[in-house]
């Protein structure tokens, strides 16, 4: 460990500004200023591409209305619970490449359940969670009792999903005897908000006291900062490492019942590694706000609707799609540049 | 090893391939080397000893170019001198200076031809730039030829013995000399570290006959059984001075333990004191894992025992098993009376044992804050009806920082931005703040300086006076001496003397560290050696 590096003035005035803004220690208040825009600089750029869509002339008359709030909105839960599955093995310093494409295949299992089967709605969401759950499970004892890389091991687990779901449904969507309780959450209001916000708030709720609030979540931290030091302090590493996968799968079986009750039948094309990229973008780009450096919960979720209303304002701009395209892939691009650049900085090591 | 007799100096007249002059090195504070002067000759193996801090490091790292001495000395290769301040890696490469650490920098997943050509260049063909395998292979084979390693070179250098690395290394970085005439100097640090007893004779009787064969070796080693079976002439270096410089023949043991150590060896026995009693918190008994072999000792309760032993004897092995990170393979802990197995680190956390690791590295969390790592080791403690009590964590933060004096601007600073000192300080905290019946600590003040070592210990002394037992390993002797009541030695895996108060002393300890190591060597580990050549 080389690590003698005496601390820059720079990020100790960042230190304690982070400090839940109690320890008042103003060191060089043009640094804190630095850290502050770091750290408000996704919130800012959101709000400035909510104003600059909501009033330019070309969009403004259909970007603010409160119709495109409420479809972006909806439209982007299931990115939002995605990006929350993917989150839980990121802090843990492992990928999960496979929630979208298990999203995919759970949304097959809760329609085939109820159409197929007739099983009540309730049971068939049960399932499907348990199918995610399944897949998490298998990925999280390669990866954690194996050793074998995560990347490859849930690349290789999205892959036979894919083959699965063609295999099962012959490429043919399923879209009668979906419950209509189900069909009806993915289209009603409550109170002039999408039902469906109120599920990505409520599990987005559950990650975040998982993650911040719990001594699991500080584990999980922990054993991505230096998996090694965690065994030494008592951790039982593989064993949390697999729950993380546990927890992922579970949470894209939530995301593939969203799939259905939005789509309103399950088809064998939604839910795709696509969508994976998506959501490691979002939890990348959250990363580099809120808590720089760190994946979290809300710096997520902003990025989410930040990608989602951006996009949203180039559609009705007029753009043509491969702008969204190109736009969704470059934020993934300069986030993982930022917070790496982030990282190695609170490393000391630039 | 037949052909291994009493290396006997040849009477005939040798060139001088390196000469030192009146050398010396200053450090801010301390002077590493005192007018060193020093003559190798060609075609011998010279070895050089001397304990920790004798400036034997700062010797080779000015040979190589990474130190450069004072201004004064000079240093002279093959009739060329250079000044000693004017060292540099580029003038040790281009003087023949061939240096083999003790990490050999060797690939495992490479083949042997690709682990001699890396760092040298591949052949490749003039338009793809596409490696010429054929010729990589036949100049691979040559070199092994030349070097005597009886090896494939495809096969991966992963599957060949510990020894045959070894060899490969040396290959790798002499396969420039040209083969006859001026040959440079092959500098080995400690190459026999790691590698079992069986294998060292392999590796001796390579070094040997390359020696024969015109070559020049300058070999660093701690062991001196095996200085007394290869060495032509060797070289102690105490306190920064040449002590002495003899020929074979000219020492025995006894000699070479006393110019190491700079006195007359004690004779006296140390009886081995069996500690008994009601006092006693562990009791470990016939432990053998890995490198060790039937360990058996007691602990008191508010004792520091202080266990001293070179690279490889197993030190860090004891420590390590006794906190449930490796399966025993047989023996009995007793704590508290009881037996017990950890399974588990955090079972033996239970049981009240802590351990910090020799690199900190493997303790450290570095992208999480002060507060976070001091509470790595009892986050549960904060943990109540659902809640991670924060704030309470945040408060018992702040006062572990300022009980046991870490440097933070604030308990939420990232911890990567600390000095060394004060991480370290943190970890030992960590451990500390859950007042543990049993402290394993392993070298806790290597990469750590002056003022947090002191620091370190006071810490440590306080826990021992709460009633903490204290085991800790150490290179640095002086500092053991310091701060043990009683000192183990440990040489090859088992335990060769136990030092009690008066005797605890630094030189005493290198003594006993040598003169055990090699007394085990003559003992079972020459058995082991015959019967691997039958």
């Amino acid at each position: 460990m080389s690590v003698e590096s005496t601390p820059s003035d720079e990020s100790l005035a960042a230190t304690t500004t982070e400090s839940l803004g109690s320890t008042s220690l103003e060191r060089g208040g043009q640094s804190s200023l630095m850290f502050n825009f770091e750290r408000f600089a996704l919130p800012g750029l959101f709000a400035i591409v909510l104003i600059f869509f909501g009033t330019w002339s070309t969009t403004g008359h259909l970007f603010g209305t409160a119709a495109n709030f409420q479809e972006v909105a909806s439209n982007y839960v299931y990115i939002g619970i995605l990006t929350l599955a993917s989150l839980i093995p990121l802090v843990c310093g492992e990928f999960d490449f496979s929630v979208g494409q298990n999203a995919g295949f759970c949304q097959i299992v809760v329609a085939t359940a109820m159409a197929r089967f007739h099983v009540p709605l309730p049971f068939a969401v049960i399932l499907a969670i348990a199918f995610g759950a399944l897949v998490g499970l298998n990925n999280g004892n390669v990866v954690a009792r194996l050793g074998v890389n995560s990347l490859i091991v849930t690349l290789g687990t999205s892959g036979i999903l894919l083959g699965v779901v063609e295999w099962y449904t012959n490429g043919q969507s399923i879209s009668l005897g979906i419950s209509q309780s189900l069909l009806n959450f993915g289209s009603r209001n409550f109170g002039g908000i999408p039902e469906v916000v109120y599920l990505l708030v409520g599990v987005a709720l559950v990650v975040y006291y998982l993650l911040e609030h719990t001594p699991y979540g500080r584990y999980l931290t922990s054993i991505g900062s230096n998996a090694r030091a965690a065994r030494l302090v008592g951790l039982r590493v593989d064993r949390l490492k697999l729950s993380a996968f546990v927890f992922s799968g579970a949470l894209a079986g939530i995301a593939g019942v969203l799939l259905v009750a939005k789509n309103g039948s399950a088809s064998p094309e939604a839910g795709s590694v696509t969508d994976t990229l998506s959501a490691l973008a979002a939890a990348y780009l959250g990363a580099t706000s809120i808590r720089p450096g760190r994946f979290n919960v809300l710096g997520a979720m902003l990025a989410v609707y930040f990608i989602g209303f951006s996009v949203a304002g180039l559609a009705i701009a007029g753009v043509q799609s491969w702008v969204s395209q190109v736009f969704s892939g470059g934020a993934l691009f300069i986030a993982v540049v930022v917070s790496t650049l982030i990282g190695r900085r609170r490393l000391g090591t630039t | 090893m037949t052909t291994e007799a009493t290396p006997g100096p040849s009477s005939t007249w040798r060139k001088v391939a390196l000469q030192i002059d009146q050398l010396s090195k200053t450090f801010p504070g301390t002077r590493a080397l005192n007018d060193v002067s020093l003559e190798v000759e060609s075609g011998t193996i010279h070895c050089l000893l001397g304990g920790n801090g004798s400036g034997k490091s700062s010797l080779i790292k000015i040979l190589a170019g990474v130190y450069q001495g004072d201004p004064g000395g000079t240093i002279t290769v093959d009739e060329v001198s250079e000044r000693s301040d004017r060292t540099t890696p580029e003038w040790a490469r281009a003087a023949g200076l061939h240096f083999v650490h003790q990490d050999l920098a060797v690939f495992d997943g490479l083949t042997v031809a690709e682990n001699l050509a890396i760092g040298r260049g591949f052949p490749v063909r003039r338009f793809l730039w596409s490696i010429r395998w054929r010729t990589l292979n036949r100049r691979a084979r040559a070199v092994l030829d030349r070097f005597q390693v009886h090896v494939d070179p495809k096969r991966l250098l992963g599957e060949l013995r510990p020894a045959d690395h070894t060899m490969v290394a040396i290959a790798r970085a002499l396969q420039d000399q040209s083969l006859a005439g001026d040959q440079g100097i092959l500098i080995l640090d400690e190459p026999t570290v790691a590698l079992p007893s069986a294998e060292v004779d392999i590796l001796f009787g390579a070094l040997r006959q390359y020696a024969r064969a015109g070559q020049t070796i300058l070999l660093v080693t701690h062991r001196l059984e095996e200085v007394i079976r290869i060495a032509d002439r060797v070289t102690v270096l105490r306190d920064g001075s040449v002590t002495a410089t003899l020929d074979a023949g000219q020492f025995d043991h006894a000699k070479l333990v006393e110019l190491i150590v700079g006195r007359a060896l004690d004779s006296e026995a140390s009886a081995g004191v069996a500690v008994e009693g009601e006092d006693l918190l562990l009791e470990v008994s016939d432990l053998s894992v890995g490198p060790l072999h039937g360990v058996t000792f007691g602990l008191r309760r508010g004792e520091v025992l202080g266990v001293a032993g070179l690279l490889g004897s197993g030190r860090t092995t004891l420590l390590t098993t006794l906190f449930g990170l490796r399966p025993m393979d047989h023996g009995t802990t007793k704590l508290d009376g009881t037996r017990v197995v950890f399974a588990n680190v955090d079972r033996a956390m239970d049981a009240g044992l802590a351990f910090v690791p020799e690199n900190r590295s493997d303790s450290a969390f570095l992208e999480m804050d002060v507060r976070e790592n001091l509470s790595a080791a009892d986050l549960p403690k904060y943990w109540h009806r659902f809640v991670l009590h924060q704030r309470k964590e945040a408060e018992d933060a702040r006062r572990s920082i300022a009980e046991f004096s870490i440097k933070a601007i604030s308990e939420y600073q990232p911890f990567a931005t600390l000095s060394g000192g004060n991480q370290q300080k943190a970890v030992v905290a960590r451990w500390l703040r859950r007042k543990p019946r049993l402290l394993l600590l392993d070298e806790p003040t290597q990469g750590v300086d002056i003022e947090a070592r002191g620091e370190i210990y006071r810490l440590v002394r306080n826990a021992v006076a709460g009633g903490t037992s204290v085991i800790v390993v150490t290179s640095d002797f002086e500092e053991l001496a310091r701060v043990a009541d009683r000192v183990l030695i440990l040489a090859h895996g088992r335990i060769t003397a136990e030092l009690l108060p008066p005797h605890i002393e630094a030189s005493r300890i290198t003594e006993l560290v040598l003169s055990a190591s090699a007394a085990e060597k003559a003992g079972p580990g020459a058995q082991e050696m015959e019967n691997s050549h039958q």
